[in-house]
């Protein structure tokens, strides 16, 4: 069991560093910054004066080492646009996007599994049929259009809930958070419904699909057979069998949510780290780009080492 | 697998009316019993057939810029445009393009990037899932390191990467082309990981089972116990991936061109009017945004009806 | 009835204290820094001219009127400018405005770590006479200067060198990046980058307050149907730029008004003057026919502008013939038509330039940078296939459009100019000089479009104090870009504003949105 942490966490270093020169390389493609950093009447001179200056003129191994030298240190370098210190702009960002992403899993989760288990155990029933046809209208329709439809219902002509933001956020420590306040609350509901969306159509066909296979096992029937109540046998016995290809496939969403909470934040402005790494991209700015995608491999590298540890755990047969 | 096995000579001669004989009873049966799943055929199959024969029933060709006349612009549906006097059945967009035309040519490019990105996708997740399942030690661990770097991009990220990258290779006369190409690559290669990861799981759970071990025992090889004994284990999630995979293929054509790295608005997809159509949700041009947003609910439902059903009726163990 | 009910309920939650005259605004760029010597983009200037002032600043028509500066004079024979200097004017800081201010301000403005640098290359020096009296030398007759330096912010000597905050640093940032302290009528009390920005007004101010804001925010917004939504919602009060095709639909809505104007920036085509060859056709090879002044004219000809002003820009945008708008100072009235369009006309240009089945070429345009950019590009696309000049189409990001003009990766490409001095004299510079790195001339002239009579020309009129004799020579220049034609320009790119029908204010033909001259009502 260590021995296998430890691999996996070595192998975990190289992934980030793989990662860091994939994400170094493409930069290149993304644009220059130069052009957004000067003004209209900059001159060639201005030009190469600043590319010097942020040592873009230095050979890509040279910029690449100088970066990961920084990261090892924690310091991801200063922003081109905001002229700060990169690790404290995501600090800042950071919760916006985490509470957004968490209220979103938690809504694709629950209601995932719930309605996956639902539809499973009444495979026949009008309601179950109804839900996995309904189901998939949401899915069938990208991000952003939903998201601009659910504004233009609920925020344009309802007026009920704001088009965008964060609303009031409260300041705990670093944390700023929007649950504490009721239009913090309110200004959650749609962008995490967007986001969450098809997560949840995804989990519970997933969760329905496996629960049908377990409940004709030969296990089950036997169950069954020597009367254990329906929730039992569902519960304790089906549901959790399911389980192993389930967590597999949370686990990837939960990255999926990370990045695509990208175009969800683009639509509601909401001030996350996935719109700033949009801005960033719009005025290629480095530094900023590098820590995200950093960022994000640390998480995503944390999830499937989480995963995996996980299968452990619920699947016995896995341990020989 | 319940079948009694026959003799090798046999199988071979009879085989395709056994085949003939099961589409005929149990799917044919399974299909006609689900209106869900004949009201979707009958749907995705009127969609793909326009989307192939777009050249021969649209009225206009959108993609040829010279045919095209600015002041048509913006007609509504079935009305005569104020400045030509010309109507067009589902109206014009902004630059005076037939909605109607464009969406069929637009689907056809659609259909042909999802289908082309989830096939390519398939193929490369099952392949490099079931080798890093079965085999394992360093080739599982390579393969799936290269799942954990492909999954940390975000797929919008993958097929900017792409972009880039073929932008700079290709001259400007082939990028029309090319852009649909980098897109089916860029799709695929963000979409492969989901099935590598699942028939791998799969598969370490069937590598441990007995018959497996039987079939090592007897000395198949390693190609076909993963073909013909591991793959038809693993088919079931594959499938419900696959199918949410095309319909989300079509849509994340749309995401990325949200993003501005879709097909070329001189030549777009479905997700491109899309996109061009929400610009015009508050102007009350409703007919730019809400048909070609009507054909890919449509397109995208009945393909995941259709394979929803598919999947029950195909997988044995459900009957 | 319920709508405002809800309305007012979600002013409430918003404001918990409830203020009289909260102002919410939203842009599409945050300014990217408070520092208005770090970049010259009019995001950061248009945002910093409601907290920092210059020596001069712009009225309401444009017009240069005083501002820390009472009072300027030419000195002797054009030798530089006299400013006399406002007294009793004090920094949102407490501390005073001097000369020694200025002079400061001059030198950080003019460092080569500052951005705003080229507004001071015909500065020779700048000498500081009493506390409220600064001459400004200048290297040659310089009639304009005073019109060049309205977005010359003056910022207090004492309080950058306390912040160390000396000279702008752009690579790192520093105190000034995300503290402001001016002279202006509104100071920054709270700074978010890329969330929201807050300013207040400043009691100590020395201008007669127009204004009744108690408190405003800015907050980028960079969808732009989230931003109309959030317009019609009420929840900001104030959007730019509105989407062309919902300006009917928002002056339909009566809790919103939209305000037009016709912009300083006029788009334009662009060709490869220089070029030896097109770099994208599959039918010339080795020659450029945008190297033939007929081929040029034939797409001024085949482009029919009244056509996209009509759908595209739905009647929000005025047709121009050249390289600045009317509104101008030293446009050229005479000079005022366009070439018409004529689709035969421009066949027969074609055919006598030896291309009578036209050709194909690239044609690069970006698709986030102008209103409506992609779409324009796209219909003049449509328009030159009519006359057999069928381009590929390259739309792509801002980010990655300047990179491939610079590299010469077009074989025409469409362009945006506003002329930050609101001058005619402005773009003669940029666009149409030859370009020359040491002079600092042509810097945007991708193509290298030369001709040799206009390089003659512009150090004249740069220098010329006599107004006619200067209008005669730009008569002079845009005739020659008219007939070479160096460029082919297309409309005025219109300003479109919407704002909750509760608010009035003033929209400057620079697209700065001045918060003085903001009132709300109730």
């Amino acid at each position: 069991m260590i021995s296998f942490v430890i691999r996996r966490v070595a192998q975990s270093v190289l992934v980030l560093l793989i990662v860091g020169l994939v994400a170094f390389s493409m930069f290149r493609f993304v644009g220059d910054p130069i052009d957004n950093m000067l003004g209209q009447e900059r001159t060639q001179e201005d030009i190469d004066r600043l590319r010097t200056q942020l040592g873009l003129d230095q050979p890509f191994p040279v910029q690449y080492y100088k970066f990961l030298e920084g990261a090892a240190q924690g310091n991801f370098g200063v922003s081109y646009r905001q002229g700060r210190p990169v690790s404290e702009i995501l600090l800042e960002r950071a919760p916006a996007t985490l509470e957004l992403a968490a209220v979103s899993a938690i809504f694709a989760v629950i209601l995932g599994v719930v309605l996956g288990v639902y539809t499973a155990i009444r495979r026949t029933g009008f309601w179950a049929n109804f839900i996995m046809s309904a189901s998939l209208i949401g899915v069938s329709l990208p991000t952003f259009l939903i998201g601009i439809l659910l504004i233009y219902l609920f925020s344009v002509e309802l007026g009920w809930l704001p088009s965008f933001g964060r609303g009031e956020v409260v300041d705990l420590g670093w944390w700023s958070t929007g649950f504490l306040t009721e239009s913090g609350l309110k200004a959650l509901i749609l962008p995490s419904i967007t986001l969450g969306l098809y997560q949840m159509t995804l989990i519970m066909r997933l969760v329905r699909s496996e629960m049908l296979e377990v409940l004709r096992q030969d296990y089950i029937r036997f169950a069954r057979a020597r009367g254990l109540a329906a929730r039992t046998v569902h519960f304790r016995h089906a549901l959790k069998n399911t389980m192993v290809p389930v967590i597999t496939v949370i686990g990837l969403q939960l990255g999926a949510i990370i990045a695509f909470a990208i175009i969800t934040e683009t639509v509601f402005q909401w001030p996350g780290v996935g719109l700033l790494f949009i801005n960033a991209i719009q005025f290629v700015d480095i530094p900023v780009m590098a820590a995200y995608l950093m960022l994000i491999s640390v998480m995503f590298v944390g999830i499937n080492l989480i995963v995996d540890l996980l299968y452990f755990a619920i699947d016995p047969r896995l341990r020989g | 697998m319940t079948d009694a096995p026959l003799p090798e000579g046999d199988k071979a001669v009879r085989r395709p009316s056994r085949l003939a004989a099961a589409l005929d009873s149990d799917f044919f049966y399974s299909f006609r019993r689900s209106p869900v799943a004949v009201v979707s055929f009958i749907v995705a199959a009127i969609l793909v057939l326009s989307a192939v024969f777009a050249p021969w029933i649209a009225p206009t060709n959108p993609f040829d810029p010279a045919s095209l006349n600015l002041m048509n612009g913006f007609s509504a549906p079935m009305t005569p445009n104020a400045f030509t006097g010309e109507s067009f059945f589902m109206g014009t967009d902004d630059q005076g393009r037939d909605v109607y035309s464009t969406i069929l040519y637009g689907m056809r490019i659609s259909l042909f990037v999802g289908v082309a990105a989830v096939l390519f996708a398939m193929v490369l997740g099952i392949t490099l899932g079931l080798l890093a399942g079965y085999v394992g030690g360093w080739t599982e661990t390579i393969i799936m390191r290269i799942a954990d770097v492909q999954l940390t991009f975000p797929s919008i990220l993958v097929a900017m990467l792409i972009f880039g990258i073929a932008k700079g290779f290709t001259p400007v006369e082939y990028r029309d082309q090319m852009a649909i190409w980098v897109l089916i690559l860029a799709i695929g290669l963000s979409d492969w990981v989901q099935f590598a990861r699942v028939v791998r799981g799969a598969t370490l759970v069937e590598k441990g089972k007995d018959y497996v071990q039987a079939a090592r025992l007897i000395g198949r090889s390693p190609m076909a116990i993963m073909g013909r004994h591991i793959l038809p284990n693993v088919l079931s999630p594959v499938l419900v991936i696959a199918t949410i995979s095309l319909a989300l293929a079509i849509i994340a054509e749309a995401t990325l061109s949200f993003l501005g790295v879709g097909a070329p608005p001189t030549q777009p997809s479905l997700g491109t009017l899309i996109r061009i159509g929400q610009g015009f949700l508050f102007s009350g041009e409703w007919w730019i945004l809400f048909f070609p947003a009507m054909t890919l609910l449509a397109l995208a439902l009945s393909v995941n009806l259709l394979g929803d059903w598919l999947r029950d009726a195909l997988n044995p163990k459900l009957r | 009835m319920f709508r405002t009910f809800t309305a007012a309920a979600a002013l409430a939650v918003l404001a918990p204290v409830a203020q009289a005259n909260e102002f919410t605004w939203a842009v599409t760029t945050d300014p990217q820094t408070l520092d208005p010597h770090a970049v010259n983009s009019a995001p950061v200037l248009g945002f910093l001219n409601n907290v920092y002032e210059g020596l001069v600043r712009r009225g309401k028509d444009m017009t240069i009127e005083p501002a820390l500066a009472t009072s300027w004079e030419p000195i002797g024979d054009g030798e530089g400018w006299r400013f006399s200097l406002r007294e009793g004017v004090t920094f949102q800081d407490g501390a005073d405005f001097t000369a020694e201010d200025v002079l400061f301000s001059y030198q950080r403005a003019s460092d080569e770590n500052s951005d705003t640098r080229s507004w001071f290359a015909p500065v020779s020096d700048v000498i500081v006479v009493d506390d409220f009296t600064v001459d400004v030398m200048t290297t040659a007759p310089n009639p304009i200067f005073p019109d060049s330096i309205a977005n010359w912010m003056i910022m207090d000597s004492g309080w950058a060198e306390a912040n160390a905050a000396g000279l702008p640093d752009k690579e790192n940032g520093n105190f000034a990046t995300l503290n402001a302290n001016g002279t202006g009528a509104f100071q920054v009390t709270a700074r978010e980058p890329g969330l929201r920005t807050v300013l207040e007004p400043f009691d100590g101010w020395w201008g007669e307050v127009e204004h009744n804001v108690t408190r405003a925010e800015l907050t980028p917004i960079q969808n732009p149907a989230t931003a109309v939504a959030a317009l019609l919602s009420g929840d900001v009060d104030f959007i730019n730029p509105v989407p062309i095709q919902d300006v009917a639909r928002l002056n339909g809505d009566g809790n919103v008004n939209v305000i037009q104007g016709i912009e300083a920036r006029v788009i334009m085509l662009g060709f490869p003057h220089e070029a030896e060859a097109l770099k994208y056709s599959e039918d010339v090879e080795g020659a450029n026919p945008f190297a033939d002044v007929r081929v040029r004219q034939a797409v001024a000809h085949a482009v029919n502008v009244p056509a996209i002003l009509q759908t595209i820009m739905r009647g929000n945008a005025e047709e121009v013939s050249q390289l600045v708008s009317p509104a101008m100072r030293g446009y050229s009235p005479s000079l005022a038509a366009r070439p018409e369009f004529d689709v035969e006309k421009a066949k027969a240009l074609l055919a006598e330039a030896g291309y009578p089945d036209g050709f194909s070429f690239g044609l690069k345009c970006p698709n986030n940078r102008y209103l409506n950019d992609e779409a324009v590009c796209q219909a003049v696309t449509g328009m030159l296939a009519q006359i057999g000049l069928t381009a590929t189409l390259d739309a792509m990001p801002v980010q990655n459009y300047w990179p491939e003009l610079r590299a010469d990766n077009y074989d025409m490409y469409l362009l945006g100019w506003s002329p930050g001095t609101f001058d005619a004299e402005h773009p003669v510079r940029f666009l149409a000089s030859t370009p020359n790195e040491e002079k600092r001339l042509g810097s945007w002239n991708f193509g290298g479009f030369s001709n040799a009579r206009v390089d003659e020309l512009l150090p004249m009129i740069q220098s010329e104090i006599d107004d006619t004799v200067r209008q005669a020579m730009l008569d002079e220049t845009a005739a020659i870009l008219q007939d070479e034609v160096a460029y082919v320009p297309l409309y005025v790119q219109p300003l479109v504003w919407g704002t909750g029908s509760n608010v009035s204010l003033t929209q400057r033909p620079d697209n700065f949105f001045i918060l003085r001259w903001v009132t709300v009502d109730g």
